[in-house]
This record gives C-alpha cells, structure tokens and sequence, in this order.
C-alpha cells in the first residue's frame, strides 16, 4: 500500500469519527426530553446554558445571543446543523460543505469558551490552556476540509461520475 | 423504642460503618453498554383517590418525572385540596372527575396512581390495567386475597407495570441495611424479628361533608360517616393488619427472603367501643421457614414506642425506627439495662383524632417522643415516597426495575389478610401464597 493509499484511509477514518461526533451531539439533542437508561429524566435541550457561561472576548457577544429573540431558534438550529454536518462526514456527501459547517461551528464552540485560566474546572475531563478537544477537533475538520476527502470515498464520488450517456433511440417511425 | 444518647450514637455509627460503600442504588443504574436516551417526556398520570395518602404522594410527585393530567375523586373537597398541592409542587393544574372510569376515558393517560379506600383497588387497578394504564397502588394490595391474585395476573397479562405503595421500599436506609447487613451477613443467623406500631388515638376522623345534600351511597357507602372513617369498618378496610402491618411484614419478608407459612393471632377492640368494627389492639405472630418468627404488635392506647423493626441476629441486632433512624448493635455491646428510656422525655398526648394522610406516619399517632428528631423523620419518609413515584415513571418510560411489585407485595397482603382471621379467631391459620409468588 502507498504511502498516499495510506493517507487517505486516515483521512477518510477521521472524517467518519468526526462525522459520527456531530451526528450523535445533534440526534442527542433531538431526542430530548428523554430519559436515561439508569431511569432518571433528561430534560430538553437548551444552548442557553452554554451562552450565558461565554468565556473569553467574544463572551458579551455569546450572552446577547442568549437572550436575544434568536435563542430559540438557535436551540433548534445547532441540532440541526449538527445532524446534517454529520451525515456528511458519514457518508461524504457534499463533503466539502460538510467540513466547511464543521470548522464554522467548532469555531463558534471554540470562541464561546476560549480556556484562559489554565486550570481544571468542574465537570472537565481535562486541564486546558488555549488549546482544548474543541480546536484539536477544529484544527482536524480543517484538514479535512483542505484534504477534500469526498474525492477519496463517499457518495461524492457517484456525484462527480459523468452520467452514463443517453443510448440512441432506434427509429421506431419507420 | 428508646435508646439513651450515648446508645443511639454508638448505634448510628455501627450502622454507618458497615453499610459503608454499599452501592444502594446500583441495580437501577443497571444498563447495557452502550445505548443513547430513552425518548420521551414525563409520565402522563392521573390521580385516583386525593385524600391524604393520595395528597402526600402527589406532592411527592417530581414534575420531571410525572405530569400530572387529571385527578378523580368522589369528595370534591380533596380535588380542591389537592388543587394546593399541585401548585405548590410547580405543576399545571389538572382536571378534575368525580369518576375514575370517565378520567381514563377522555383524558390521555399512560399510568394512574391510586389512593382510594382498600376495598375499591382491585376493581380499580384491574379496569386501568385493563385499559393498557400502568399502575401505581397504594398499599395494601387488595381486600382479599382473590383480589391481589386477580390484580397480579391482570398485570402479567397485560405486561404493564404494577407498584404496590411501599414506601419502604425506596428507602436508602432500608436498602443500606438489606444490601450492608442482611445480605452481607453481618446481622448472623435471624430468628427473631420485633415489629411494632404503638400509637394513642381513636383514629377516627371528623369532617363536614362537602355539601349538606352530598350522597355517597351510589359508590356503596350508606353514609359520610362510613366514607369518612372507611378504615374503621371491615366492609371497606382490614384495620391496622392492612394500614401498618402490611409495611412491617413486606419489610420482614423482604430481610428473611421467604414469606410467612402461618400466623397466630389475637386482639380486639378494647379501648375505643364506638361503633368501630375494626380492632384496636392487635398482636400477631407470623412463622417463617426455618424457625423464623416475626412478632407484630399495634395498640392504640400508648405511643411510647413509636413504629420499629427489629432484626435480632446471632451476631448483630438491627434496629430501623420511624421509617429513617437505623441503629447496629453487635452482640453484647449494648446491656439490657442501657436500653432502658431513662431521662428521655415524652410529650403529652395530643388532642383529638388522626386528621390527616397515612396511616404509617407519626403525626397519625397523636403522641411522639421529644427526642425522636420528627423534622428529620419526616424529610426522610418523604424522600422515600419522592423515590418511589419517580421510580414507577422511570420503570413505565425505560422498564428500570420495580422494587415492590405485585410478587413481592402479595406475600405481605396474603399474610395480613389471613392475620385479620387470625386475630378473630384467636387462632393459628396457614397463610398460603400463590405457587408464584416467589420473585
């Protein structure tokens, strides 16, 4: 195998897990409320949260949004995108979009809460200074989108076949 | 029972000690490995029966679990009582029926939860069963024991859920001390258990009806004074073998895991000569395989010992008081004679009859002791019936597991429904439960 053949599997394996990312954060926030299997009630999902607690420069910014008349609208909105920009990694479909979507909204994610601090916080997985999970997946989902992997696999590629050419008729006028 | 200071905290920290660690709650957590959210929103119930046992467990009704639709009662004083209730607990306001047949009818249910007298919830559990309802019933199971077979098989049939209220049940105390303790084997070998519920009160109700022309003979009851005191009259109720001791036994066999074989029993009505059909002074004993024995008494003529179960065994005694304090004493750690009620104050009886909700709570009892910490019992007992509405939604929306359904609460009706014969015959009855009782 080719050191290009290669590549491109890593490619191809990276956008899946991206993809599958996206799709499984917006079906999650679909489908609430819900109830989790341990029997305890999840209640609907709300960006507001995640706004109000806006870290970094961009924060005032982020809390307006929170407030503002576009709230619920953005509460159904990112589901959505996610959903979609995930169904496009998935399936390389419309990949390039698909990664465009991706970058756009991880920077959104990214700029809302920009770690600063360099300090662990509650409910954190990790301790974080600028560089967090959210632009290591952007800076991935940027390489994805130079990369141009519906190229390599996916449905993109049944999209750019030529159509087969139209058989001649026959001349059934006599 | 009374424990000095110095005994209640040696006991508290025994118990605390050994139920260390125990994941309480670790079989309803339960699940596959991986699998996403259950859809759904909250449980949409209705109420059968808002009187005050239906009122507590209404107002420990959490909203994210339950959204209450609809209640029915046949006093439309309750509804408007139980209209406060909702409110305070942060819910819509329901629509109110004097008829429960007409509630499941029009309104769109997926469970009930039932509080209405016991004679009336094996016609009631059936029909909402029936109905494709899953169903939350408050204890005790049935009148008799054809009506807890037909509401057992009517669920197994059906597939629904069926609960029976006890609150014991979800208790984090109960479950610390039957995973910590019993199960572990810390208590040793258990011959004996003790289970007690003294109170001083007639336990007659008063009340005005809710009109002056209010007529409740067309749901069997010939006047309101036998709706009102329903649990006095043997037509509708089986006294206090069905209102207390139908807890303590279903805490019994659920710490012997086996069911009582035979009971022997006696008692009558010594105190209050009112018109009562029911006794107020009960003594039963119940038979265990293997030479276990569980002795039950309830008077209502001295409150001095509260409500209690204790569990003696070779190695350790447990004692589980007002349904929240639990004390573990190892074998020859506690003398006799420290256990004795010195310097422990007893309030004077208060005045006038049992107004209010269950059976099983202090304030019922018209008599408490100073020491026994009654804010703290209370938040308690009350976090238990939180848990256990909860805990029906979360087994109607994603089939977490009942912890009493109608296999376990069946021996316990069983049992006390064969004592009530007991007790008028002073005599000894085997007690014979379904072939499929054992869960």
């Amino acid at each position: 195998m080719t050191a290009s053949r290669r590549q491109g599997i890593a490619l191809v394996v990276l956008r899946t897990l991206i993809g599958w990312h996206f799709l499984y954060e917006g079906y999650y926030k679909l489908v609430l409320p819900a109830w989790s299997t341990a029997g305890a009630p999840l209640p609907a999902w709300s960006a507001g949260g995640y706004l109000r607690a806006a870290t970094g420069p961009l924060a005032p910014a982020f809390q307006l949004l929170a407030s503002s008349s576009l709230a619920g609208w953005i509460d159904v909105g990112v589901p959505i995108a996610l959903v979609l920009i995930g169904l496009s990694l998935m399936l390389g479909l419309f990949t390039t979009r698909g990664c465009q979507g991706a970058v756009l909204l991880l920077a959104l994610f990214y700029l809302a809460a920009i770690p600063l601090d360099g300090v662990a916080r509650p409910g954190a997985e990790g301790t974080y200074l600028i560089v967090n999970k959210t632009l290591v997946e952007l800076g991935a989902a940027c390489v994805l989108l130079a990369s141009r992997t519906g190229a390599i696999a996916g449905l993109d590629l049944l999209r750019a076949r030529p159509a087969p050419a139209t058989p001649l008729q026959p001349n059934v006028s006599g | 029972m009374h424990l000095t200071p110095e005994e209640q905290a040696t006991g508290r920290r025994n118990f605390l000690r050994a139920v260390a660690g125990v994941p309480v709650l670790a079989g309803l957590g339960a699940a596959s490995l991986a699998r996403g959210p259950i859809a759904g929103g909250p449980v949409r119930i209705g109420y059968i029966g808002v009187g005050g046992e239906g009122r507590v467990l209404l107002g420990s009704t959490d909203k994210a679990y339950a959204h209450v639709v609809a209640m029915a009662d046949i006093n439309p004083a309750q509804l408007a009582v139980a209209d406060g209730v909702l409110e305070k607990g942060g819910h819509a306001k329901a629509t109110h029926y004097s008829e429960w047949r007409e509630m499941i009818e029009k309104e769109s249910l997926e469970g009930v939860v039932i509080a209405t007298p016991l004679w009336t919830h094996a016609d009631i559990v059936v029909g909402c069963l029936e109905s494709g309802l899953h169903v939350l019933c408050e204890k005790m199971m049935a009148w008799d024991v054809e009506g807890c077979e037909r509401m057992r098989a009517t669920a197994r049939r059906t597939g629904k859920v069926l609960e029976i209220g006890y609150q014991r049940n979800y208790s984090t105390v109960y479950q610390a001390a039957h995973e910590g303790l019993v199960k572990a084997g810390v208590l040793g070998d258990v011959f004996l258990a003790r289970l007690a519920w003294h109170r001083n009160g007639n336990w007659r109700r008063t009340g005005d009806p809710p009109a002056a022309n209010y007529d409740p003979s067309k749901w069997g009851y010939p006047s309101w004074e036998h709706l009102l005191n329903w649990r006095l009259y043997k037509k509708y109720s089986r006294g206090l073998l069905a209102e207390l001791a139908s807890h303590q036994v279903n805490i019994s066999n659920w710490f012997f895991g086996a069911e009582p074989e035979a009971v022997i029993g006696t008692g009558g009505i010594y105190r209050f000569k009112d018109g009562r059909e029911v006794d107020d002074h009960v003594y039963a004993t119940f038979e265990y395989p293997g030479g276990r024995t569980a002795v039950f008494s309830t008077i209502e003529s001295n409150a001095f010992d509260r409500n209690y179960e204790v569990f003696y065994g070779t190695k350790a005694t447990l004692l589980l008081q007002g349904e929240s304090e639990a004390y573990l004493f190892e074998e020859g750690t506690a003398t006799p004679s420290a256990a004795r009620p010195t310097g422990i104050d007893v309030q004077p009886k208060t005045a006038g009859p049992a107004l209010s909700a269950s059976e099983s709570r202090a304030a019922d009892a018209a008599g408490r002791p100073a020491t026994g910490g009654a804010a703290g019992t209370s938040a308690e007992r009350l976090a238990a019936y939180r848990a256990e509405v909860s805990g029906f939604c979360s087994a109607v929306r994603t089939g977490s597991p009942l912890l009493c359904g109608p296999d376990r609460a069946i021996g316990s009706a069983v049992a006390c429904i064969t004592a009530v014969d007991a007790v008028a015959g002073k005599t000894r009855l085997p007690i014979r439960i379904g072939p499929a009782v054992q869960s």
